[in-house]
């Protein structure tokens, strides 16, 4: 009865890894397509959701799209690594087979980004789910007015996702600052946390949504500092990271008081936040 | 099904089923079924057990059993699939399933309720093939609690002693024989397919029935003031320091979680079995466990030496009652009798209403 895909949710299908992007030393961009070439054709998916995510005898992580459903036939995982699954990831080469099995999750609304300027926040990994969103309103520029890019790491050399950066930056429609923490030699650019770009740019509170990921530390000051400019909470917009084992929300690994990131989120405004208890968001 | 007065307003579905004949109806129903219920071991204990023989075995119906039927329809470890790679790197997975129709026989009216909510944990927001594979194939035959254990608290919980629906036959104890009422369409079957062991119920065997319900209502030594303690956390007016208070007294050991009959939380993980083949198991977990929401990395998004006990009892005290419209607990008291650290959910309850 329960032997096919479509009726076991939690059976993983066979991909393979068409091409990988080392982005820095810990970060690495899977391109994957599945085995099965009719599912290639009919798979969607919407930036901000997530996949399960397979290695042989590591069990199964989320991991975040980090492109656009709106360039088909791509579908990337950015993975940093941080444990023992995503450690064997990193030690797959091109050709090699992992289990996927999704898409899950709440995205972000694109609809309700329509017509709004855009001020993206994001510290190192955290990047990669807004890489999915801000890809595909670089596709569909006409719907969306400026967009902002603030991103910041740790170390020069962490800075993930460059060949974007570099694109964005080039842009005249976009704004896109980079920072790090701690500058390396033959860094000309920016140092400080993420925050201290706020200086740099001008936001027009009242249409402005802003979309925000990264560490929980970086999340706190950067929900609050756009608070403090007088975005509204619906419009302050960010992606949570949890511990999951079904992502389908039946296992409860990643409960959040009366909520679960995996269906719930990982997409939350601030106003869904506010009376949680959020990690992210203690002070 | 019964009006207020306690008379019958539909006999076709209100049968006797005589003690003597209990063992044969059980036997003929082993023919066609597994059968898993409570049978006395050797120790003393009354666990819910698969039947071999039913000659063989002390079944006890009165004493609640250790654990619910939970481990039945949702195993403490299960394989999902088995996986291959091979040395081209190519990755296939192949889905495990057993499950045989089973009569679930003895069930008390709270671990019968227990079933009823699983059964929307596991097809609210997907549906869980393994559990509901079991479900399908499950006969749940339950039998009202005449005499409530010291712990037991279902009259606050609203799941027993006796149900009202949910059950394919219920029976009630009348001394030498079981009142029948028959639920689901499987139960009607049963009843229609061995009906040389029923016999139709009178108006005084109704009248009993009606009247040993009343008396087993009044059975419950415990008072819990389950509305009460929901209305408080509705309010939002209970501290926060009761976290930390419960919480400290927490050793971390699940037993409450693992016992109880609506607690599904789990893990998934593989266990290689070859350098090419492995399985993927899923194995029960619990909120209560410091790593069940560590991250990799260590960071940990629930601080589990005050937030311990948090999110069991939110759970299903206050976020089960927002969602579904009432708690997931089902007053069995189980908890109370295996928490060696007093963190009970009646002590929870107590404490939040007083």
């Amino acid at each position: 009865m329960i032997h096919t895909i479509n009726q076991n949710i939690y059976l993983p299908r066979p991909a393979i890894i068409k091409e990988l992007i080392v982005e820095n030393s810990q970060i690495k961009t899977f391109d994957l397509s599945f085995v099965d070439e009719e599912y290639n054709k009919t798979f969607t998916y919407a930036p901000g959701q997530f996949m399960m995510v397979s290695i042989p005898h590591c069990g199964e992580a989320p991991i975040s799209f980090s492109s656009t459903p709106s360039r088909p036939g791509t579908l990337s995982l950015s993975v940093r690594k941080a444990g023992t699954l995503t450690n064997a990831m990193h030690e797959l080469t091109e050709g090699a087979f992992i289990g996927l099995r999704g898409p899950y999750g709440t995205p972000f609304s694109m609809d309700a980004l329509k017509g709004k300027n855009l001020l993206f926040v994001a510290g190192g990994i955290g990047l990669a789910p807004l890489r999915s969103v801000i890809n595909y309103c670089m596709d569909n520029e006409k719907d969306f007015r400026e967009i902002t890019i603030l991103y910041g790491s740790r170390l020069p050399s962490d800075l993930a996702f460059t060949a974007d950066l570099d694109l964005w930056q080039k842009r005249p429609d976009t704004t896109c600052l980079l920072t790090v923490d701690q500058a390396e030699p033959g860094w000309n650019g920016h140092t400080g946390v993420v925050t201290t770009l706020f200086d740099k740019i001008t936001v027009d509170p009242s249409s402005t949504v802003a979309l925000v990921c990264g560490p929980p530390l970086m999340i706190r000051f950067v929900l609050a500092e756009l608070s403090r400019m007088g975005i509204q909470d619906e419009d302050i917009i960010t992606t949570l990271e949890r511990h999951m084992k079904c992502g389908v929300g039946i296992c409860r690994h990643c409960h959040m008081d009366n909520k679960l990131v995996c269906v719930d989120g990982p997409v939350f405004n601030r106003a869904e936040l506010r009376n949680l208890e959020v990690a992210e968001l203690l002070t | 099904m019964r009006s207020k007065d306690g008379k019958n307003n539909n006999m076709t579905d209100k049968f006797i089923l005589k003690k003597d004949h209990l063992v044969s109806f059980l036997r003929r129903l082993k023919k066609e079924y597994h059968l898993v219920a409570p049978v006395k071991n050797i120790q003393g204990d009354t666990m819910f057990t698969l039947v071999d023989s039913v000659d063989e075995v002390e079944f006890d119906l009165v004493n609640q059993a250790v654990t619910s039927i939970k481990p039945f329809l949702f195993p403490q470890q299960e394989t999902l699939f088995t996986y291959e790679t091979s040395a081209n790197g190519d990755y296939r997975f192949d889905s495990v399933c057993n499950s045989q129709p089973t009569v679930y026989f003895g069930v008390h009216s709270c671990d019968l309720s227990a079933v009823l909510y699983m059964d929307v944990t596991f097809s609210l927001t997907a549906r869980d093939p393994y559990y509901l594979e079991k479900r399908k194939n499950a006969v749940l035959i339950s039998v009202g609690c005449n005499e409530p254990s010291e712990n037991c608290f279902c009259n606050a919980a609203k799941t027993g002693p006796f149900l009202e629906y949910g059950f394919d036959l219920q029976l009630t104890d009348l001394g030498n024989r079981f009142f029948v009422d028959v639920g689901r369409a499987t139960g009607q079957e049963i009843v229609s397919k061995w009906q040389h062991f029923f016999a139709p119920a009178e108006e005084e065997d109704v009248k009993l029935q009606y009247q040993t319900y009343l008396e087993a209502r009044g059975k419950f030594t415990r008072q819990v003031h389950m509305d009460q303690a929901i209305k408080r956390l509705k309010s939002g007016k209970v501290p926060e320091s009761i976290w930390s208070e419960l919480s400290l007294r927490c050793q971390d050991c699940s037993g409450c979680a693992y016992i109880c009959p609506t607690c599904t939380c789990f893990s998934i993980s593989d266990r290689k079995l070859s350098e090419h083949e492995g399985e993927r198991l899923r194995s029960w977990d619990a909120c209560t466990f410091s790593g069940f929401t560590r991250m990799a990395g260590d960071h940990n998004p629930v601080d589990h030496r005050t937030q311990a006990i948090r999110q069991r009892f939110l759970h299903k005290m206050l976020y089960d009652v927002q969602k579904h419209n009432r708690p997931s607990c089902i007053g069995c008291g189980r908890c109370v009798g295996i928490c060696f650290g007093g963190v009970d959910i009646i002590r929870f309850i107590d404490l939040v209403t007083n």
